[in-house]
């Protein structure tokens, strides 16, 4: 008994199966980060001029940082959506805000601040929106959350395209930073690594625990004295930190940001189907949703009507997973005996409750 | 001074007075049940207590300082805990987080390490030591029953508050229950406990409040309330009090 950690409730059944697991996933994701890292230095002209091998080209790393960034947003939204089981909609608004705003404060006309300066300061707006937007929003529950908040996120990219400031339709353009490809992959590993941390941290945390409570039953987390509205505003202005960064950094690799990018609806589900499909509520489980989901939308990218079949096959996907491995993808082969049929079956009925 | 005392208490659903004027006195130490028929408003008293809902009219105060208005979070970490009839576990984590929840939160506000170890506790006192480690889907309705005692005991509390915990459950298990809320207050721990169960009622409690109608009818030791002709018609009717008077008459 005493073997069971603090923090073994993230992974919902502290079995040895689960341990193993997620030790086997670290060291996996060890290797996969350094090679993310390494690998790429060689694209450098100094590498070039070296004679070494170019083991990834431009367009590969441009796909590694936009699953750094999809690793981030789905990180984020587990905290909401997974941990605290509020099933947020509209994470995308925080994507958009990060990224006005530091588009913003690089601007010359406008802040002319370094660019490392504005993307760490690109999360402030997204945090006041989430804290505002939050406290009224997180009375809802089910449905009613999602909805609000996937109207709340519309309504923000409406509201930013008519403002002359933030450049209308049009949209901002943060001057272009040459030879940065390396710069923004490393930014956007960074972040991704800052938002599994997080995502550690708060699971081995109080914190993390009265989250899973509410998740759990929110009545029952109060009187066992759960400041639930507090906690669940701290995690939604949390997830909007983090992917405030995510869009910032997204700003000034892109240099190029208007309403339809920003408050991309594509983005929105995408968040929300990675987290759900690689497990939520756990820690890796965004991550590798993000990582095998962006894959395979970049893989099927450009492909014609493929790509259509394929957000249509998205959808399924999603249904798929709710019905039958609502824990997702790392919960389903993280224990002994969830390939079996029982298992299945088991799902569906708790699911359809 | 009392441990908790409430003053003239009046919570309205709608046009329903779910309580009104209740007033009544808590010693520390003491168990002391409430009883009364289906829709007395038992439940909706606790969860006054507890600040789920907010009051109407009166107030409650802990040790002479105003609890009524605050949050269910403060009330929890002045030292309240509760367990509700229908239960509401934490159904993913197994029994040992439950518990441990109650531990990191509450009155205690332990650090995580910590909260482990009075978990560890706690189950020890209502008898759980064998199911630490059982995710809560596989347990019995008296053992889900037993978690959610264990769990607000672990919150440290002062005052517990027991909805109908033995309802539900054989003549054993019922014994069992008994011996646990004995040994919950045996630690110290006023106790305040809803039952329908007559035999609980007689073999725990020193003192009984009777609430009708969110009235509160009377109020004294349990063979007093028992006997009293105004309790006996509001559980049973003015019929069969009026023959209960008459056969005693006669």
């Amino acid at each position: 008994m005493s073997d069971i950690q603090p923090g073994a409730a993230f992974s919902t059944r502290p079995d040895a199966g689960g341990r193993r697991l997620r030790r086997v996933l670290l060291i996996v994701f060890a290797i996969a980060a350094a090679a993310v890292l390494v690998a790429p230095l060689s694209t450098s002209d100094q590498a070039d001029s070296l004679g070494l091998p170019v083991l990834v080209d431009r367009s590969q790393i441009r796909i590694l940082t936009t699953i750094g960034m999809f690793v981030v947003m789905a990180s984020a939204w587990n905290l909401v959506g997974g941990l605290t089981g509020y099933g947020a909609f509209g994470n995308v608004a925080f994507f958009g805000l990060g990224a006005y705003t530091c588009a913003v404060l690089v601007d010359p006309h406008k802040f002319h601040l370094p660019m490392l300066l504005a993307i760490a300061l690109a999360p402030a707006v997204p945090v006041l929106f989430a804290v505002l937007v939050g406290l009224p929003l997180l009375r809802l529950r089910g449905h009613y959350f999602a909805i609000a908040t996937l109207g709340t996120a519309v309504a923000v990219g409406e509201v930013v395209k008519n403002i002359e400031y933030l450049g209308g339709a049009t949209g901002l353009f943060p001057p272009i930073v040459r030879h940065g490809d390396l710069l923004f992959l490393y930014l956007m590993v960074a972040a991704a690594l800052l938002a599994i941390a997080t995502g550690y941290l708060v699971l081995r945390s109080r914190f993390g625990y009265g989250l899973i409570a509410i998740r759990e039953n929110e009545e029952a987390a109060a009187v066992l004295g759960v400041n639930t509205t507090a906690y669940k505003v701290a995690a939604f202005a949390l997830a909007a930190a983090l992917t405030g960064l995510a869009g910032g950094v997204y700003a000034v690799w892109n240099s190029f940001i208007n309403q339809e990018i920003g408050f991309s609806l594509d983005f929105n589900i995408q968040i929300i189907l990675m987290a759900v499909i690689g497990g939520a509520g756990t820690l890796f489980g965004p991550v590798i949703g993000a990582i095998a989901l962006e894959l395979l939308i970049q893989g099927l990218a450009g492909q014609g009507t493929i790509a259509v079949y394929a957000q249509i096959g998205l959808g399924l996907l999603l249904a798929i997973t709710v019905v039958f491995v609502p824990r997702g993808v790392v919960d389903f082969f993280g224990g002994s005996s969830r390939l079996s049929l029982s298992h299945l079956r088991r799902s569906l009925r708790e699911t359809s409750v | 001074m009392p441990l908790l005392s409430l003053a003239g208490v009046g919570k309205r659903f709608g046009g329903v007075d779910a309580l009104s004027e209740v007033t009544f006195d808590i010693a520390s130490g003491e168990i002391l049940g409430i009883i009364g028929p289906n829709g007395a408003g038992k439940t909706t008293l606790l969860n006054c207590i507890s600040g789920v809902h907010p009051l109407d009219r009166g107030s409650i105060s802990l040790e002479g300082t105003r609890i009524s208005g605050l949050p269910p979070h403060r009330v929890a970490r002045l030292g309240i805990g509760r367990t509700f009839q229908v239960v509401k576990p934490f159904a993913s984590m197994t029994v040992r987080e439950n518990a441990a929840v109650g531990a990191l939160f509450g009155s205690s506000n332990l650090g995580p390490r910590q909260a482990f170890q009075a978990a560890d506790e706690v189950l020890e006192v209502v008898g759980m030591t064998a199911k630490a480690g059982l995710p809560v889907a596989s347990l019995t309705i008296p053992d889900r029953k037993r978690l959610e005692v264990a769990r607000a005991l672990a919150t440290r509390p002062r005052l517990l508050l027991l909805d109908e915990v033995m309802a539900g459950l054989n003549a054993v298990e019922t014994d069992e229950a008994l011996e646990m809320v004995r040994a919950v207050h045996a630690r110290g721990v006023t106790i305040v406990l809803i039952e329908h169960v007559m035999k609980v009622v007689v073999g725990l409690c020193q003192r009984v409040v009777v609430l009708n109608f969110g009235q509160s009818l009377a109020e004294g030791t349990p063979q007093e309330v028992l006997n009293d002709p105004r309790v006996i018609e509001a559980y049973l009717g003015e019929k069969y009090a009026r023959r209960m008077r008459g056969g005693a008459d006669a």
